[in-house]
């Protein structure tokens, strides 16, 4: 049962990875830097808990808040540029703070351990929630609590008028500027957005493995974050879930019996998905179809 | 450090930094034709090198025949890779092609991780026990041929690019395909001969690359990307000799930064550069001036 609860929790702080590149995407950008800000939440979360005592809600939201605001100051010169260049900035920015961290040391002493980032050996002991007793089943509680409530943000904010304006942005920058939306603005506060998702999806992600180093938060962790939301398709929320689901349920966990030979399939599978299903795996037909089987059919859907 | 320290690490980082200004080129190549970017590009340069080695396996050949079928293995390999991520899917899904191309990125580095068990391979280097003295300044032989070898690859891409009508067809698709179309191009072949073009180039600096650091391993691939990607971007999307210039930059800035700073912090300098031209000169090393929107 253990097991099923662990990979609930992989889905859950891989949704939030998800959900974050998400929000940017939504206005056209294409950022590889939520690797980045899920390192900025996990080294923050981890150093307020284990090096000043602080309880795990608290230390989410700072982790969150971390990376929003460094999304914010990287946001203004980075969003200057757009497309590709976008892209290549991101990942620059994303790879300095994986180097950032691989060179940042800070160690106290508790009790007869020395805890606290170490450069390359990483960030051991950040056990919250073994030392406070919680069970696999609280922890998946715990995080799919906050999956669920970003995930209704998100629904929400997509149905109200700055969900709207976020993908004017997205489908017509011109048009958008030409009708009075203030590009930088959304821009820069979609991007906060979604640094502050990351960075709360770091935050549990470091309490989940006890063990954070920086190889973690490589490249591949950013193309697996605009994955989801691009094989799921941006039409809503639950694309992002059910492309974490086909992802980490499914190729990772479903197919382990196949041994290194998966690692050659997920490749493959992700250029199939994309010849085929350009917009994502629910695109806005397919919703459709969802809703007219599902609902009744009596709304647009939005996209 | 001395000022000769800092001279020999500029001169080094120079040489090795042509390997980097091949890459860029093809990046920037594929971009200028497609306005898309190919994500894979390093991933398979590596793995035309690979091949080559493969080859080299069965049949005893010299270095520079390994070198050149690295190139022409790595042609196929990038016209396979228009192929599969690009020929067929919709031009007005960016994102779909994107993350196509990092969908055939994580499939070449599967595939070399599996067929070499993630173990490094030793290259073939040429003039490896040159080493040319000028006072008291040192220039390896080896990484002097790299040199010279991108060079001379360079120097034919703009031959190809500006006297034949191979060239004249791609850059008419790149500046209007649709004209281009009227006038009897095929469109789907000129994108597909600049990405065998480009696979060439990129197997070339693939091999100079295995050659120079001595052995092929799968960690190359990422950092290799990384680096011609900020190489693409500071000599300015889409322009050939700002991807020379800046490669050649690029190599010896990060040479004289790991001489200093050692070499687990010597990329974050490399990122703080391609930030000070991200905000400063967005369009690159060569544009005409700052264009913002």
């Amino acid at each position: 049962m253990d097991f099923y609860f662990g990979l609930l929790q992989i889905i859950g702080f891989h949704t939030i990875l998800g959900l974050s590149a998400y929000v940017v995407l939504l206005t056209g950008q294409v950022t590889m830097a939520q690797a980045g800000f899920f390192a900025i939440g996990a080294y923050v979360a981890g150093m307020l808990t284990v090096l000043a005592g602080w309880h795990i809600v608290p230390a989410v939201i700072a982790g969150g808040f971390m990376g929003g605001i460094v999304a914010g100051i990287v946001g203004f010169p980075a969003l200057r540029v757009k497309g590709l260049m976008l892209v290549v900035a991101t990942i620059a920015f994303g790879e300095f703070v994986r180097l950032f961290f691989f060179n940042f040391d800070y160690q106290i002493a508790k009790g007869k351990i020395m805890v606290g980032p170490l450069g390359g050996e990483g960030f051991r002991q950040i056990r919250f929630f073994p030392e406070n007793g919680w069970t696999t089943s609280d922890v998946a509680l715990f995080v799919w609590t906050i999956v669920l409530i970003i995930m209704a943000a998100l629904w929400w904010v997509d149905r109200s008028r700055a969900g709207a304006v976020l993908r004017a942005v997205g489908e017509d920058e011109l048009a958008a500027q030409s009708v009075g939306v203030n590009l930088t603005a959304v821009k820069v506060t979609a991007f906060a957005a979604g640094g502050f998702i990351a960075g709360v999806g770091g935050s549990i992600y470091a309490h989940y493995t006890t063990h954070i180093e920086h190889l973690n938060f490589g490249v591949i962790l950013a193309t697996f974050a605009i994955a989801y939301p691009i094989l799921g398709g941006l039409s809503n929320v639950f694309g992002t879930l059910a492309a974490v689901l086909f992802i980490q349920g499914f190729l990772v966990e479903g197919l382990r019996f196949l041994g290194d030979w998966r690692n050659l399939l997920f490749g493959a599978l992700i250029i199939l998905v994309m010849n085929v299903r350009p917009r994502g795996l629910m695109d806005e037909r397919t919703m459709q179809i969802l809703r007219r089987l599902f609902g009744g059919g009596r709304e647009s859907t939005g996209a | 450090m001395e000022f000769l320290d800092y001279v020999q690490a500029v001169a080094d980082g120079l040489l090795f930094g042509a390997t980097y200004a091949l890459i860029g080129i093809g990046f920037t190549l594929i971009f200028g034709v497609m306005h898309k970017i190919n994500l894979a590009y390093a991933a398979s340069s590596i793995a035309g090198a690979y091949l080559s080695l493969a080859f080299a396996a069965y049949v005893p050949a010299p270095a520079i025949v390994v070198f050149l079928m690295a190139a022409v293995a790595s042609g196929v390999v990038g016209y396979l890779i228009y192929l599969f991520n690009f020929r067929f899917i919709p031009l007005a899904n960016p994102l779909a092609t994107l993350m196509a191309t990092v969908g055939s990125l994580i499939l070449l580095d599967e595939i070399i991780v599996h067929e070499t068990d993630g173990m490094p391979l030793t290259y073939p280097a040429l003039f490896d026990d040159v080493y040319i003295e000028i006072g008291t300044l040192g220039l390896r032989g080896d990484l002097m041929f790299v040199f010279a070898l991108s060079l001379v690859a360079t120097v034919l891409l703009l031959f190809l690019l500006y006297r034949t009508r191979l060239g004249i067809a791609t850059r008419a698709v790149a500046q209007q395909p649709v004209a281009a179309q009227l006038c009897g191009m095929s469109i789907q072949r000129t994108n597909g001969t600049t990405f065998v073009i480009a696979g060439v180039l990129g197997g070339l600096a693939g091999a100079m690359i295995g050659a120079s650091v001595g052995v092929l391993s799968p960690l190359l691939t990422l950092p290799v990307t990384v680096k011609g990607l900020i190489v693409t971007v500071i000599g300015g999307l889409g322009s050939i000799p700002g991807a020379i210039i800046a490669g050649l930059l690029v190599g010896a800035f990060e040479n004289v930064f790991q001489a200093m700073r050692g070499v687990t912090e010597r990329d974050m300098y490399v990122m703080l550069l391609l930030f000070v031209f991200l905000v400063f000169r967005p369009g690159g090393i060569f544009s005409r001036s700052v264009a913002r929107d």
